[in-house]
């Protein structure tokens, strides 16, 4: 029965960041949630176990007060969480990330199956799965739609841009997964309060035995401004007409 | 013998990387070499526009995946010692990318937009977007090669040059078996084969209340000439349209003429992927509705109110 670890990210609500007047992202009054395409990698995890059996854990790396998010992806099914946190970890770019994890994971955690999202909703390098494979040495399908074990080999629909490629890999391997693979389940109360008594593994920096310089270094991230009229017109029907005429000046209406 | 290094999945998408790739050569003084593994025969095409030496990946067997030329695309960037390495961002290339920069040791600019030389003309300045599109995050990378993946269509594809250039074509040898075997390739259903060329789309979103009035919306794009696409929730949570017509994030980016979004909130995973659409137009109910800001033109109304005056008064001017 396949042992599974998926991998999560506590990130920024994108949907709260909005820009300042001098075009700097304002950050100071956000949210933080469970990155998007994580729910799908947690669900897909706990769909394979109600389907195989086996085990569900659920690995993140991050900021030590990123508790609410261990306790969010455990209320969504996995059994326990592997809790890598220094206060170190903050803006990690993904070869850091992939190298935290593939030391803890190689180190201390058995596995037949990893399951990652795409990407992240905050920085979407989509990265992370596929170096994580590569530093365990085992094989990744990244992208993939559908997913299903057959004996000791995962058989996995990929998708690539001219369509789908069936594509099957022994075990240990890595998935990552597109949101379209399922619909993730919302936690009710009583998964949200079961969470709370689900084992944390925490792990610190002492813990870890390899180095992890970034490579990539970010500058500045600055508001993508979109240069647009942002003419806004009534519902009335002159209104409506007047739109009309503005489309045929710009010459899109002909 | 540092240089600057291309691989792309198809013609088109070299061509592009090429282009840029050229400058970047041109600027550090050094070669320009692209990896080629889907058509040999283009090879002399593209020392034509600026490669200097093509390198030609063995033909795959049919149970082969893209990922089988990693240990000869690894071996021969160090080698070469490449200093930049640029792919094309299409999926198997990003994961090819991911796979490579991780045993390379380097970093990796994913969906990189925009990139330069600074002013020593040895580190690449790089932006991409972050936030579901509502940041531009600028980079460098402190190692080498520095590499990015490159959305196709990010630049001009390079076009022959008037005189003959000279070039080398090198074989590489065949790659290793994998673990990793394609079973089956299954063609897409091309749905959404004309979205991306569209000059006009019509897209639906959450105002739309039942999938019968689907039916209105394809009469107005119809009488537009528009194909018609949807945001997330559409395709994803009511299933009304396929997912292939999504547009934004981890969906498809599209850059119409005129793009008109109806009963689209204005998300930004979604305006991700409309941003360079040449205008954009929105009818929404709520008039704070965050696409009105990236609009050029909105209504503020309700859509089955304003939807069959705004078929009419863009049909009088058609």
């Amino acid at each position: 029965m396949p042992e599974i670890l998926c991998c999560f990210k506590w990130l920024i609500d994108e949907s709260y960041i909005r820009a300042s007047s001098s075009g700097e992202l304002d950050l100071e009054t956000v949210d933080y949630k469970l990155s998007n395409y994580d729910r799908n990698a947690i669900e897909e995890s706990v769909r394979l176990q109600e389907e195989y059996g086996g085990t569900v854990s659920a690995i993140t790396v991050g900021l030590p007060d990123s508790t609410k998010g261990v306790k969010d992806a455990l209320s969504r099914g996995p059994e326990k969480a592997y809790f890598i946190n220094d206060d170190s970890f903050e803006n990690l770019e993904p070869s850091q990330t992939a190298a935290i994890l593939a030391d803890i994971i190689s180190s201390q955690i058995n596995y037949d199956l990893i399951i990652c999202g795409e990407g992240s909703s905050d920085l979407y390098a989509q990265q992370v799965g596929p170096r994580l494979a590569e530093k365990l040495g085992i094989p990744c399908i990244s992208y993939i739609q559908k997913v299903q074990i057959e004996g000791d080999r995962i058989v996995a629909e990929k998708k690539v841009e001219d369509g789908i490629e069936v594509i099957s890999a022994p075990m240990p391997v890595l998935l990552t997964v597109l949101p379209d693979i399922n619909t993730p389940r919302i936690p009710g109360l009583k998964d949200t309060l079961g969470a709370s008594k689900k084992p944390v593994i925490n792990i610190s920096k002492d813990d870890l035995t390899v180095s992890y310089e970034a490579k990539i270094h970010t500058n500045a991230i600055i508001a993508a401004s979109m240069e647009r009229n942002c003419q806004k017109f009534g519902s009335e029907t002159e209104d409506i007409a007047n739109l009309a005429r503005a489309l045929a000046k710009e010459g899109v209406i002909k | 013998m540092a240089g600057v290094w291309i691989f792309a999945e198809n013609h088109t998408q070299g061509l592009e990387l090429l282009n840029t790739g050229r400058i970047l050569a041109d600027k550090t003084g050094s070669r320009l070499l692209s990896f080629l593994w889907h058509d040999h025969q283009v090879a002399e095409d593209y020392l034509a526009c600026g490669a200097d030496e093509v390198l030609l990946l063995p033909p795959l067997e049919e149970s082969q995946p893209l990922e089988a030329y990693i240990p000869v695309i690894v071996d021969e960037l160090r080698e070469g010692d490449a200093d930049i390495f640029l792919l094309a961002a299409t999926l198997r290339g990003k994961d090819l990318a991911a796979r490579i920069a991780s045993r390379l040791d380097t970093g990796l600019c994913s969906d990189c937009i925009s990139l330069k030389l600074d002013e020593d003309n040895t580190r690449l300045e790089m932006e991409r977007l972050v936030f579901g599109g509502a940041g531009i995050q600028k980079v460098f990378c402190s190692s080498r090669p520095q590499m990015a993946t490159i959305p196709p269509g990010t630049f001009e594809a390079a076009v022959p040059a008037n005189s003959r250039r000279e070039g080398k074509i090198r074989e590489l040898p065949s790659s290793p078996a994998t673990a990793v075997k394609i079973l089956e390739k299954k063609a897409k259903e091309r749905k959404s084969a004309n979205i991306k060329e569209a000059r006009r789309v019509v897209c639906v979103g959450r105002g739309i209340e039942k999938e019968e009035d689907l039916a209105m919306v394809r009469e107005f794009a119809q009488v537009l000439g528009a194909e018609i696409a949807c945001t997330r929730p559409v395709s994803e949570e009511m299933r009304w349209l396929p997912e292939d017509l999504c547009i934004g994030l981890s969906g498809i980016e599209i850059k119409p003429d005129l793009y008109i979004g109806l009963g689209i909130s204005g998300q930004v995973q979604h305006v991700i992927g409309i941003r360079d659409s040449k205008i954009i137009c929105a009818v929404n109910s709520d008039e704070n509705a965050p696409i009105f800001d990236v609009a050029d033109y909105g209504i503020v109304g309700d859509l089955y109110d304003v939807l069959p005056r705004l078929h009419e008064e863009l049909g009088k001017l058609l």
